[in-house]
């Protein structure tokens, strides 16, 4: 079955459902929609997220070990949370959670990108040097450019290793600063900390409504969220 | 006492004030200028004698403080027929600090997000990272402001310290360390039990917070201005990773 042929009738769930695992099995990086509509040749990108559903439905059923993930504008593969104490025993190495400042250093460049060091210490009242060197060498930010002003001075946004660190689909998927008081609010309520593994598994369902990631490649420009004031 | 927390930037004079607010429970829509001024000019002098490098954002900031209140104290001029009256000097000040309280808030809802991304694990994982600098669980003000309890409270029966013994902070850290594995978690306060010069209770204070900044250690406030506990890290901390921190702590210039 030559899968570019459009004329080739739809391959069936069961098999479509099979192809899919398979290459998100081998894929080590997030697979974009497009690409796996692209290989099936036979679905557009939504029926592809259907397929998703249908996979992690059918892992759900089986409580299976894995699920699929989508995020930083594409689909991954990835262990079920609550196992991770088990997959911790494989000594793999995590990378460090970060510390307050870069999390607040990189609060203000995801919202606010593309913005100068200037700008970025403007908000936190603090030099910005050690962290952003931190957050560069970690991929979490880039430079985007410079601003077209006395000196030129460089520009920072956030990097695709920024969504997929914090599990984002592309930066649409932020919350506004609205959501973040009530996330917040409702948190505190159930005295959750960062340590607690997640109560729902939201992150795991494509979401039906979520519009095309603006980021897609890493080498793109993405266009700034829009911070809502509240 | 020249040995130096080396803290970076974690917190600024933001913060600080952030901190100041929230422990005296004022609104910062109405901050008293005169009540904030004094005691961040106390943080301030406090750092500066735990050497902790006050960076001139602090002393920066202090000076706008300071102007602030002057401003507030002349008397209003009479504002001419038809004119706006003057802005409240505070305003720009309150507006920085609702903004940065509101990234402080995303920051928030990001760790927590990193924490729950953190437990999947995929093929081909996430590239090995160097040791980074592991966050004080707790601010450093709020330590800062415990540790300024303590010294109040100590004043009472502080001898006056002129000694010549050399504290040492690496051995302090390893001291702890020891108290900490024989019992996890130990009160802010036990920590500073039996010392009674203002000498030792620093020591023991920029003893700590090596411990906590190496991750040696994590300190939690279960409500604010409650009593910290110190706990003892999960994983016990390599032999390596503790030598490695009296070592530098020691071989500062003294």
């Amino acid at each position: 079955m030559d899968p570019e042929s459009p004329q080739e009738p739809m391959l069936a769930q069961p098999e479509a459902l099979a192809i899919l695992e398979a290459l998100l099995f081998v894929a080590d990086e997030p697979l974009p929609l497009d690409q796996i509509a692209g290989i099936f040749g036979d679905r557009t990108p939504d029926e592809v997220r259907c397929l998703v559903e249908a996979l992690n439905g059918r892992y759900t059923g089986e409580a299976s070990g894995l699920q699929v993930q989508e995020m930083a504008g594409g689909l991954r593969l990835t262990t079920r949370p609550d196992l991770a104490s088990w997959v911790q025993k494989l000594n793999r190495v995590r990378p460090a959670r970060l510390s307050r400042a870069a999390l607040e250093t990189l609060a203000v460049i995801a919202y606010r990108q593309p913005l100068t060091k200037a700008e970025v210490e403007g908000v936190r009242g603090v030099s910005a040097d050690g962290v952003l060197r931190t957050l560069l060498e970690r991929d979490l930010i880039r430079i985007v450019g410079r601003k077209p002003e006395a000196g030129r001075p460089i520009l920072y946004g956030t990097a695709r290793t920024f969504l997929e660190h914090f599990g984002f689909k592309d930066l649409t998927d932020l919350p506004t600063l609205r959501e973040i008081e009530d996330l917040l609010a409702e948190s505190e309520a159930r005295r959750g900390t960062a340590d607690v593994a997640p109560a729902s598994d939201d992150s795991t369902s494509p979401d039906r409504e979520s519009e095309e990631p603006l980021v897609s490649e890493a080498s793109e420009s993405p266009d700034p969220p829009t911070p809502h004031a509240s | 006492m020249s040995y130096q927390v080396k803290l970076e930037t974690f917190e600024g004079p933001l913060d600080l004030l952030l901190h100041l607010i929230r422990e005296n429970r004022m609104n910062v829509l109405d901050i008293p200028l005169a009540v904030v001024t004094q005691q961040y000019l106390e943080y301030i002098k406090l750092m500066e004698e735990l050497d902790l490098g006050v960076a001139g954002e602090f002393l920066v900031m202090a000076a706008t403080l300071v102007h602030m209140k002057s401003r507030m104290l002349l008397p209003p001029d009479e504002t001419p027929e038809g004119e706006e009256p003057p802005e409240d000097p505070r305003t720009e000040l309150v507006d920085r600090l609702l903004e940065y309280q509101r990234f402080k808030e995303v920051a928030a809802d990001l760790a927590a997000r990193e924490a729950e991304q953190g437990l999947r694990y995929t093929r081909g994982g996430p590239p090995l990272v160097g040791e980074v600098e592991g966050p004080l669980s707790l601010g450093l003000f709020e330590l800062l402001a415990a540790f300024r309890r303590v010294l109040q409270r100590a004043e009472g029966g502080a001898v006056l310290e002129i000694t010549r013994e050399t504290l040492d902070v690496g051995q302090r850290l390893l001291r702890i360390l020891d108290r900490l594995n024989a019992e996890s978690p130990l009160a802010f306060t036990a920590l500073f039990e039996g010392q009674r010069t203002r000498a030792e209770l620093i020591v023991t204070f920029l003893a700590l917070l090596e411990i906590l900044r190496r991750g040696l250690a994590s300190a939690r406030q279960a409500e604010h201005l409650g009593e910290i506990m110190v706990y003892r890290a999960l994983a016990p901390a390599a032999p390596e990773a503790v030598e490695a921190a009296v070592r530098e702590v020691s071989s500062a210039p003294s």
